[in-house]
């Protein structure tokens, strides 16, 4: 690990003044940014650590949404009665990622800010068109990611909470990568009042919607309804555990349990 | 204490000793040894898979703060350290010989702990960075300037042995090695009346032992004594202290090595690292002791890597399914340098495994590709061949219409027929095959399984089953000692030339002692890990350990009751003749005088009038060579469900007999085979060190990326222990180490093909990944 400056805010003002700095990186719960660090992939001249700000965590029902603070751990979402009552699908989503230290450590905000092409939260956040919430701005679900570990968010802007719109119904479907049980494939399928919306994770370089199957999934909310939906192979990732042929498969296939999921 | 009534005896399945302290965190492994004044060690290593080295500019790095010295192959040849010592040719006497063909020409490959002129795999060291912290190190390491010409690379283990490869060394070609095995008319003519040919080309990919416990090592050098210590784990302290001195160029008695725990081996730690050479030699410059620590990463590019074995082979057989021979040419990637032929030795030697195979001709080469050097792992060899024998049985029975059960009945090897000596001139000496697979049969439900697939169909699922038998040869290194002490104070010490690598080695090796001189468990340790105390050892690999130290012990402790029985006589004023031994004391026959073997111990020292040979302490040594081989046996069956739609598998029911001819502690061996079983499945399933082919890089450079399988990946084992006695080790004991891997990977992959019957797939490569099971069912449909 390269030598860093370690700053722990007391405010979300000053932890934005401190990352307006050049070179600087805000840690949330470090879970992806500590390992790069000491793997020496990544080096910053300053850390701002967001641990002290207490109004960044927590769960809260705000009328038809669950307004989820950025560093709110997986874990407690995985566990919030909150969540397990009006959106099981996230909970279990959030029960999924990772082992229990990720879980008690890895946070909502950290997930989605670092756009991890095969992590599990872009998927709930683009498939329930949630808002991203930052000291500055709201930025909607379909403008936030915008490619490999990478966002709207400017350098100095900070997710404070993200709002997740309770749907009707809504299943997560998890294919995990043998070797790192990331997603390979993850698909977030969701019917609520403004319509369908399915979002992919880990088949391409960011997490995107399958227009196809939401198209069919608007006519009529059924497994059935996706026979003969297929995903063309351009723009998906290929690698040593699976090839883009494969990925496009899984990803039809994963939306179909989602879906049953769904309607379970 | 009663013998008769103890449950620590030899045949019980006794917890073990060593657990409370290992999951406590009282286990001490290398890296938990820091010798005061220390500094660290850093790898500088190639990023280039092939690369001629211009030039290394060490001096901006040594002027970075905290910085001892930046070591390179300039420093290390004018210092004189030696290559590796491998002995890629050694031979156990009961192995055929792998003798090149006429006009072969052999070429010089010395393994240099640093790169010398040139990079030969991505990863291997070139420099060495010693500095006070590992920080430090690493940002002088980052200030090494060096400068590489990019060569062309070959990874693949079939192209390596092409002729326009790209060349490693200036030898005619990659090919180091390149011998006939069997006989090649005998096998010819049985071909020419051959009813039925059963084909086969494959590659067992490469993987990695991925040992719990990274490598470490510290070593301090004394000036004063001019003597090195180095703490480092290994599968035997004594080997590692005879490889360190032959590298520094000094007597052994100037070498001491010391390890207490070690998290794994598997193979992957039986031989001397670069490292550990190195570390040495930097604690000498620097005169300071010198430590390097493997980080995970590091570990895949750098640990010895395994299998990565090319395979075409042929089965004969007439029209009754008889097997009449086999042929066929098996070609293993060494990696950047030829170090051991063991695996490609061992395997093809035993490719006809337990089955009646009259004739047999092989054709083996090594080779050596832009890659990690490979080495023996768990079961060096047997897997891969074992693996190919099974599927060519199952090739053969669905494209020739036999039952494939049926078929390996009528070849298999019966009792009567042993002692029996196999196509390649390996010696069978005893078992019964036979009843080993129809107990495996039983036990998996094997005729029952129709009905189970039938079921599995009704929800959509794929259901197959394999078999497979095998045979396991185990030789190792053939010399092994054990002296055992008794000492007054009721504790008995053994001194062991083999190390436990998580074998459970303290509790079985008790067991013994135990049994044969009636002392507690608890009185007995183990002594293996100080060369100082441990002369003599080959340490933990082939089987060895218990086959080799059960004897050794055995000896030792019939030795300490002949001389404690003289000792005894003197103490009760009796003739040694009239004394027995029984559970711990020497009684004397028509009295009721007796003492306990501690108290005899204790008069080894009091008693003044002794004759020489018996003044104490009371101690018995053995000391024997092990000629011959051993041969495990056993059989494995897999159940296991594929889902169509995306081709995953699960694996619903696995049963295993193995045949261990004498069990010391059943559960211990029951926990090996799980083990073992894992890794074999693994392969078959999961794993593979991936290189990329025009770079040369290893794109499996750590758990995101190499897929290790875990507990979630099995059912619980159904595994059943055979205990036909060795005939040829004088305790009936046969290893229990390798069992589980040798047949997993066949009984696997016939499985998985067995599930894909209907669709006509004939065979799926290994690791049969889900996209590889879904690719098979659709070119089927298609």
């Amino acid at each position: 690990m390269y030598d860093f400056a370690y700053l722990k805010p007391a405010s979300l003002s000053d932890a934005a003044n401190q990352l307006a700095s050049p070179d600087s990186k805000l840690l949330a719960g470090g879970m992806s940014l500590i390992p790069s660090l000491k793997l020496r992939l990544n080096r910053y001249a300053t850390l701002v650590d967001l641990g002290a700000l207490a109004d960044l965590k927590g769960i809260r029902r705000e009328g038809d949404a669950l307004v989820i603070g950025a560093m709110t751990p997986h874990a407690e979402v995985a566990a919030s009665d909150e969540v397990l009552t009006v959106l099981p699908a996230l909970a279990s989503l959030a029960e999924g990622i990772g082992d229990p230290l990720v879980r008690n450590r890895g946070t909502l905000g950290g997930s989605i800010a670092n756009a991890d092409p095969a992590a599990d939260y872009p998927a709930a956040v683009v498939g329930l068109g949630a808002s991203v919430i930052t000291n500055r701005r709201t930025i909607t679900a379909d403008d936030f990611f915008k490619g490999v570990f990478e966002t709207a968010l400017q350098p100095d802007e900070i997710i404070t909470a993200v709002r997740f719109p309770i749907p009707k119904r809504a299943a997560y479907a998890k294919y995990r990568q043998p070797a790192s049980r990331f997603a390979l494939v993850g698909v977030f399928a969701v019917q609520s009042a403004n319509g369908v919306r399915v979002a992919v994770t880990g088949a391409a370089p960011s997490v995107f919607r399958l227009a196809a199957a939401e198209a069919a999934l608007i006519k009529r909310f059924a497994v059935a309804a996706l026979d003969g939906i297929t995903l063309d192979t351009e723009g998906l990732n290929s690698d040593i555990h699976a090839s883009a042929e494969y990925r496009a498969h899984a990803v039809v296939e994963m939306t179909k349990r989602a879906v049953a999921a769904a309607l379970k | 204490m009663s013998l008769t009534t103890s449950s620590n005896r030899i045949g019980q399945p006794v917890r073990r000793k060593e657990d409370l302290r290992l999951i406590t965190g009282q286990g001490r492994y290398s890296d938990d040894v820091n010798l005061p004044h220390q500094v660290r060690a850093i790898m500088l290593r190639s990023p280039h898979a092939h690369a001629r080295i211009r030039s290394i500019d060490t001096r901006k790095a040594l002027t970075m703060p905290g910085v001892l010295a930046v070591l390179t192959a300039t420093e290390m040849l004018a210092d004189g350290l030696q290559p590796m010592p491998h002995k890629p040719q050694s031979n156990s006497p009961a192995e055929p010989q792998l003798i090149n063909r006429d006009g072969f020409v052999e070429f010089d490959a010395p393994h240099y702990p640093l790169a010398v002129g040139k990079a030969r795999y991505a990863g291997e060291a070139i420099a060495v960075v010693i500095a006070q912290t590992i920080d430090q190190a690493k940002d002088a390491a980052e200030q090494v300037e060096i400068d590489y010409e990019v060569l062309p690379v070959v990874t693949a283990t079939a192209a390596a042995a092409q002729c326009d490869a790209p060349r490693l060394w200036d030898g005619p070609s990659n090919v180091t090695l390149d011998a006939d095995v069997g006989d090649k008319a005998a096998t010819e003519a049985a071909f020419a009346r051959a009813a039925h040919i059963a084909k086969f080309e494959t590659w067992i990919q490469r993987v990695t032992g991925v040992p719990m416990e990274p490598r470490a090592a510290v070593c301090e050098y004394d000036a004063a004594t001019r003597r090195y210590t180095l703490h480092a784990g290994s599968g035997g302290a004594v080997r590692l202290k005879q490889d360190l001195a032959l590298m520094l160029d000094v007597p052994e008695q100037y070498v001491r090595v010391l390890m207490n725990d070690v998290g794994g081996n598997f193979g992957t730690r039986g031989m001397i690292y670069p490292e550990f050479a190195l570390v040495a030699w930097a604690a000498r410059r620097v005169g300071r002791p010198v430590k390097w620590l493997c980080d995970r990463s590091e570990a895949f590019l750098s640990d010895y890597q395994a299998r990565d074995l090319a395979v075409t082979a042929e089965l004969a057989l007439d029209k009754d399914g008889n097997f009449l021979a086999m042929r066929g040419s098996n070609i293993s990637n060494q990696g950047s340098h030829p170090t051991n032929y063991g695996p490609l030795k061992k395997g093809v030697e035993i490719m006809s495994s337990l089955y009646r195979v009259p004739a047999a001709h092989f054709r083996a080469r090594a080779v050596v590709s832009n890659t990690m050097i490979t080495r023996p792992y768990r079961s060096a060899g047997r897997p891969e061949v074992m693996y190919v024998m099974e599927r060519l049985i199952d090739i053969a029975a669905r494209e020739f219409g036999f039952d494939r059960v049926e078929l390996r009945r009528l070849n298999l090897l019966k009792s009567a027929e042993l002692p029996y000596t196999n196509p390649f001139g390996m010696l069978y000496d005893s078992g019964d095959y036979p009843a080993a697979m129809e107990s495996v049969l039983k036990r998996s439900d094997w005729s029952n399984f129709p009905a189970r697939r039938a079921e599995a169909k009704t929800r959509g699922k794929l259901r197959g089953i394999g078999v497979a038998n095998y045979v396991d040869t185990a030789t190792g290194v053939p010399r092994e000692r054990a002296e055992i002490t008794v000492n007054s104070n009721g504790t008995v010490d053994v001194v062991l030339g083999i190390v436990s690598n998580g074998q459970g080695h303290e509790t079985s090796f008790a067991q013994l002692v135990h049994e044969w001189l009636g002392v507690p468990l608890d009185s007995v340790r183990l002594i293996t890990g100080d060369t100082d105390i441990v002369k003599v050892g080959g340490g933990t690999h082939s089987g060895r350990g218990m086959r080799m130290g059960s004897v050794v012990i055995w000896n030792s402790a019939n030795e300490i009751i002949t001389k404690g029985k003289r000792i005894a006589a003197r103490l009760m004023e009796c003739d040694p003749s009239v004394i027995r031994f029984e559970q711990g004391r020497f009684l004397a026959a028509g009295s009721d005088r007796s003492a306990s073997l501690f108290e005899v111990a204790a008069a080894t020292t009091q008693l003044i009038d002794l004759p020489e040979d018996l003044h104490g302490p009371l101690t018995a040594f053995s000391d024997e060579i092990f000629n011959e081989a051993s041969f495990p046996y056993g059989c494995h069956v897999c159940e296991v469900e594929i889902d169509p739609t995306l081709g995953t598998l699960e694996i619903i029911k696995y049963s295993a007999v193995d045949d261990v001819g004498r069990a010391v502690n059943p559960m211990i061996i029951h926990g090996q085979v799980h083990g073992g079983i894992v890794q074999g499945v693994g392969q078959a399933l999961m794993e593979q060190c991936y290189y990329d082919p025009a770079s040369g890089q290893p794109l499996t450079g750590s758990f995101m990326d190499y897929a290790m399988p875990r507990a979630d990946n099995f059912p619980f084992f159904d595994t059943e222990i055979s205990e036909v006695p060795c005939t040829t080790h004088p305790l009936g004991m046969r290893p229990a180490g390798e069992g589980g891997t040798t047949p997993a990977l066949g009984v696997v992959i016939n499985a998985v093909v067995d599930a894909l019957s209907e669709y006509g797939v004939k065979h799926i490569e290994m690791p049969a990944t889900p996209e590889r099971i879904w690719q098979a069912i659709r070119s089927a449909q298609k």
